[in-house]
C-alpha cells in the first residue's frame, strides 16, 4: 500500500475534478452524519460495529473530496474530517467499498437526507479501480469476461455441446423432434442472454426457459458468441471495462438484428445492461431491453402459456434481488407470476424494496477474500427464510441462487432454491395441441 | 425602526455572505444540470421527484425514521426551530420582537427545538456509532444552531417575564442582544463551510433520488392490479 504514486493519486482525484452533472457533487455534500442509516445495512445489523454504518462509506469518499476540493478541507482539514489519500485511507477504502458492501442500496432508500450511498460506494470503487486496486479475484472475473466473452471462460464449443444435449432433452420432454434451442439465428423477435453460471453449473435453468419459449411459440435465439448477461466491470468500478463488456452484447444484438434483448434472471446484469449500458455507450438502444421476469409475466397475462398452480403445492417464498427490485423497478411482476404458478406463496419480512440482500451482491460472490464476512451476513437472510416456513425459495437472479445455495447449506435451512423460470416451467401445462402443432 | 447598532450591521453582512455563498452552491448545481440518461425510462421522473419529497419522507415508509422515532421527531422540531429562528431574526432586527400570543407560540416551539438540539448533541457525544462518525464540524454545527435558537428564545422570552422588563432588562440587554447577533453572525459565517450547507444540498439530493427511482419505476411504488392477484 505504501507504493501509492503521484500518478495514481492524480488519476484518483480526477473523479472529483470534472463533474458531468450535479449528482456526484450533491451526494458528496449532503450527508449530515446522523447515523440513522445504520440499521438499514446488513453488515451493521450482523456485526453491530460502527465501522459498518453506511454513513462511514459516504464519509470516506466525501472526506477525500473535501480534502482536495474545498476551502475548509484545504486550510483546516481536521475541522470537517477531510482526509489525505494515503496508504491508511486506501486500506480502509478497499475494506469498506469492496469488502463491506453489496451495493444493495437499502441504505440509500432509507437515508434521512436522500444520499445515494450505493452510488458513492461505486464512486469509491471507481477511485480504487483507477489506481489499480480492484481485488484480484474480482478482477480475474472481469478479465475472463473480456478475454473469453463470458465470466466463466466457457469455450464456445463447450457451450454449444451443452446446448445440444439440452435441446435433445427438450425434444424428449415435450415429445417433439422439432423443438429446438436456436443458435445465432438472425432476425428473431428475441435474443435471449444467459448468466454463464447456467451453462456451467445450472443448465436446467436454460432447459426451463427453452421449454417456456417452446410453449409460447416464441421466435427466439441464443448467441454462442456473446450471451453473457453479467457485467462485473460494473462491480469493479472500472467503467472502461464495463463499457467494453456492455458493447459486446450491444454489438451482438446489432449483429443478430433481434427486436428485443431479453435478459436472463440476473439482478446486476439487468442493471448493467438495461440501465447503465446506454450511458456507458452514450446512446439510446434501438431495441427493447426487458428482463425474463417481464417476459414471463407477459406470457401468462396474454395467455401465451398456461400454468397450473396445483403442480407446485409446496410453500414458496421469494427473495428479491436488489438490482432488479430496488434499482430496477421490477417489483410486482415476479409476485404476479408466483401467484399464478404456485399454490402457497408467502412473502418474507421485510420484502420488496425493503428486502435484505442475499449477501452475495456487489461482486461479493467473486471476492473470496471476504467469504467469511459474506457467509456471516447471509445469516440475516437465512433467518428471513426460516421465518416464512417455506420449503422453496424462488429468486429471479442466478447470483442470488448461488449465494442462497451456500446459505442453505451453511445454515441448514433444508429448502430448495429455484429460479422463476424453473418455477414457471414446472407449473407449465403443455397439452397435446402444443406438443404436436 | 431605530438606528441599528454595529452588531446588527455585522449580522446583516454575515447573512449576506451566507446567502451569497449558498446561492453560489445552488447555481453551481443548476449549471452542472441533471444527469443525462440514455436508458429508456420505465416510470415518471416527475412522479418520482414528487414522491421523494412526500411519500418517501413518511416515517411509516422510512425505516430510519420509524426505528428512531425520538430522534426523527427531535430532528423535525430542531429544523422547524432553525427556520423559525431565521424568520424571527428579521422581526428582531427590525425591532419587532414578537409579543403576545405570537411570542407564546414561537417561544414554545423554540423551547422544544432547543431541547431537541441538546438531545441530538448529547446523543452524538454519548452514542459510540455517532461519535465514531463525527468530526469537529458536527459538534460545532449542532452547538451553533442550538445556541442561535436559544438566544432567539431568550430575546422573545425575557420581555415576557414580569421582573425582566422592570428591573432585569436594563442590566441584561447590553449582554443578550449583542450575544444574539454575535451567535447569528458566527452561524452565518460558518454555515457554508461545514455540513450546514446541506440546507442547499438536501433539496438537490431528494431531487436526484426521485429522478433515479422515478425513472426506473421504483417510486412511487405501484401496487399490483387486483385482477392479477
Amino acid at each position: 500500500m505504501n507504493g501509492l504514486t503521484e500518478g495514481q493519486k492524480r488519476k484518483a482525484l480526477e473523479v472529483f475534478e470534472n463533474f458531468s452533472d450535479s449528482k456526484l457533487l450533491t451526494h458528496l455534500n449532503s450527508c449530515v452524519h446522523c447515523g440513522l442509516c445504520a440499521e438499514s445495512c446488513m453488515y451493521y445489523q450482523v456485526y453491530k460495529d460502527a465501522h459498518y454504518v453506511p454513513a462511514k462509506k459516504v464519509d470516506l469518499v466525501s472526506s477525500i473530496y473535501r480534502r482536495y476540493n474545498t476551502l475548509s478541507g484545504k486550510l483546516v482539514p481536521w475541522l470537517t474530517g477531510a482526509r489525505d489519500l494515503d496508504a491508511k485511507t486506501l486500506e480502509e477504502m478497499i475494506d469498506l467499498f469492496y469488502g463491506s458492501c453489496t451495493i444493495c442500496g437499502r441504505c440509500t432508500m432509507h437515508c434521512s437526507i436522500g444520499v445515494d450511498i450505493g452510488y458513492l460506494v461505486r464512486t469509491g470503487r471507481a477511485i480504487l479501480a483507477s489506481m489499480g486496486f480492484v481485488p484480484a479475484t474480482l478482477q480475474s472475473t472481469v478479465d475472463a469476461a473480456i478475454n473469453t466473452g463470458n465470466n466463466m471462460a466457457i469455450s464456445e464449443q463447450d457451450f454449444i455441446d451443452t446446448l445440444k444435449w439440452l435441446e435433445e432433452d427438450l425434444q424428449f420432454e415435450v415429445n417433439d423432434d422439432k423443438a429446438e434451442i436456436p443458435l445465432n439465428v438472425p432476425g428473431k423477435d428475441i435474443m435471449y442472454t444467459l448468466n454463464p453460471r447456467e451453462p456451467k453449473f445450472f443448465p436446467l435453468s436454460i432447459a426451463a426457459m427453452a421449454k417456456i419459449f417452446y410453449a409460447a411459440g416464441e421466435s427466439w435465439t441464443l448467441s454462442t458468441r456473446m450471451y453473457d448477461v453479467t457485467n462485473y466491470g460494473y462491480f469493479s468500478g472500472n467503467i472502461q471495462e464495463a463499457t467494453s463488456i456492455a458493447r459486446r452484447l450491444y454489438d451482438e444484438m446489432d449483429h443478430l438484428q433481434a427486436r428485443r434483448c431479453v435478459l436472463a434472471e440476473c439482478g446486476h446484469g439487468t442493471r448493467a445492461f438495461r440501465w447503465e449500458a446506454p450511458n456507458y455507450l452514450g446512446r439510446s438502444f434501438p431495441f427493447d431491453v426487458i428482463t425474463s421476469v417481464e417476459l414471463l409475466a407477459e406470457y401468462i397475462r396474454q395467455g401465451r402459456i398456461k400454468v397450473d398452480p396445483a403442480k407446485i403445492p409446496e410453500k414458496v417464498t421469494l427473495h428479491d434481488p436488489c438490482n432488479l427490485v430496488r434499482s430496477g423497478g421490477v417489483i410486482e411482476m415476479q409476485r404476479y407470476i408466483l401467484r399464478k404458478c404456485v399454490s402457497d406463496f408467502v412473502e418474507m419480512t421485510p420484502h420488496g424494496t425493503d428486502n435484505f440482500c442475499c449477501g452475495g451482491g456487489g461482486g461479493q460472490l467473486a471476492m473470496s477474500e471476504y467469504n467469511e464476512r459474506r457467509m456471516k451476513i447471509t445469516g440475516l437472510k437465512a433467518e428471513q427464510i426460516k421465518n416464512t416456513g417455506a420449503t422453496i425459495v424462488c429468486t429471479p437472479c442466478h447470483n442470488c441462487v448461488d449465494q442462497l445455495i451456500q446459505t442453505n447449506a451453511a445454515y441448514k435451512l433444508g429448502v430448495k432454491i429455484m429460479t422463476l423460470a424453473e418455477i414457471v416451467a414446472d407449473a407449465l401445462i403443455i397439452n397435446n395441441e402444443t406438443l404436436k402443432p | 425602526m431605530t438606528e441599528m447598532a454595529w452588531y446588527q450591521w455585522m449580522a446583516l453582512a454575515a447573512l449576506g455572505f451566507c446567502l451569497g455563498t449558498c446561492l453560489f452552491h445552488f447555481f453551481r448545481l443548476i449549471k452542472l444540470g441533471k444527469p443525462v440518461d440514455y436508458s429508456n425510462p420505465a416510470g415518471s421522473i416527475a412522479q418520482g421527484v414528487k414522491y421523494a419529497f412526500t411519500g418517501a419522507m413518511d416515517p411509516r415508509r422510512k425505516e430510519s425514521a420509524w426505528l428512531h422515532l425520538p430522534t426523527y421527531t427531535a430532528g423535525l422540531f430542531y429544523h422547524s426551530g432553525t427556520f423559525l429562528s431565521i424568520l424571527l431574526f428579521f422581526f428582531i432586527v427590525s425591532g419587532n420582537v414578537p409579543q403576545g400570543w405570537f411570542a407564546m407560540v414561537t417561544s414554545t416551539i423554540l423551547f422544544i427545538s432547543v431541547f431537541s438540539g441538546i438531545f441530538i448533541l448529547v446523543k452524538r457525544i454519548f452514542k459510540k456509532e455517532l461519535r465514531s462518525l463525527s468530526n469537529p464540524d458536527d459538534y460545532i454545527s449542532n452547538t451553533l444552531v442550538t445556541l442561535f435558537q436559544l438566544m432567539t428564545l431568550l430575546i422573545i422570552l425575557l420581555p415576557l417575564l414580569p421582573s425582566y422588563s422592570l428591573t432585569v432588562l436594563p442590566s441584561y440587554r447590553p449582554i443578550v442582544l449583542p450575544s444574539y447577533y454575535l451567535i447569528f453572525t458566527l452561524l452565518m459565517l460558518y454555515l457554508p463551510l461545514g455540513k450546514l450547507r446541506h440546507v442547499v444540498y438536501f433539496f438537490a439530493a431528494r431531487y436526484h433520488l426521485g429522478n433515479f427511482y422515478g425513472r426506473r419505476g421504483v417510486w412511487p411504488q405501484r401496487g399490483i392490479k387486483a385482477e392479477d392477484r
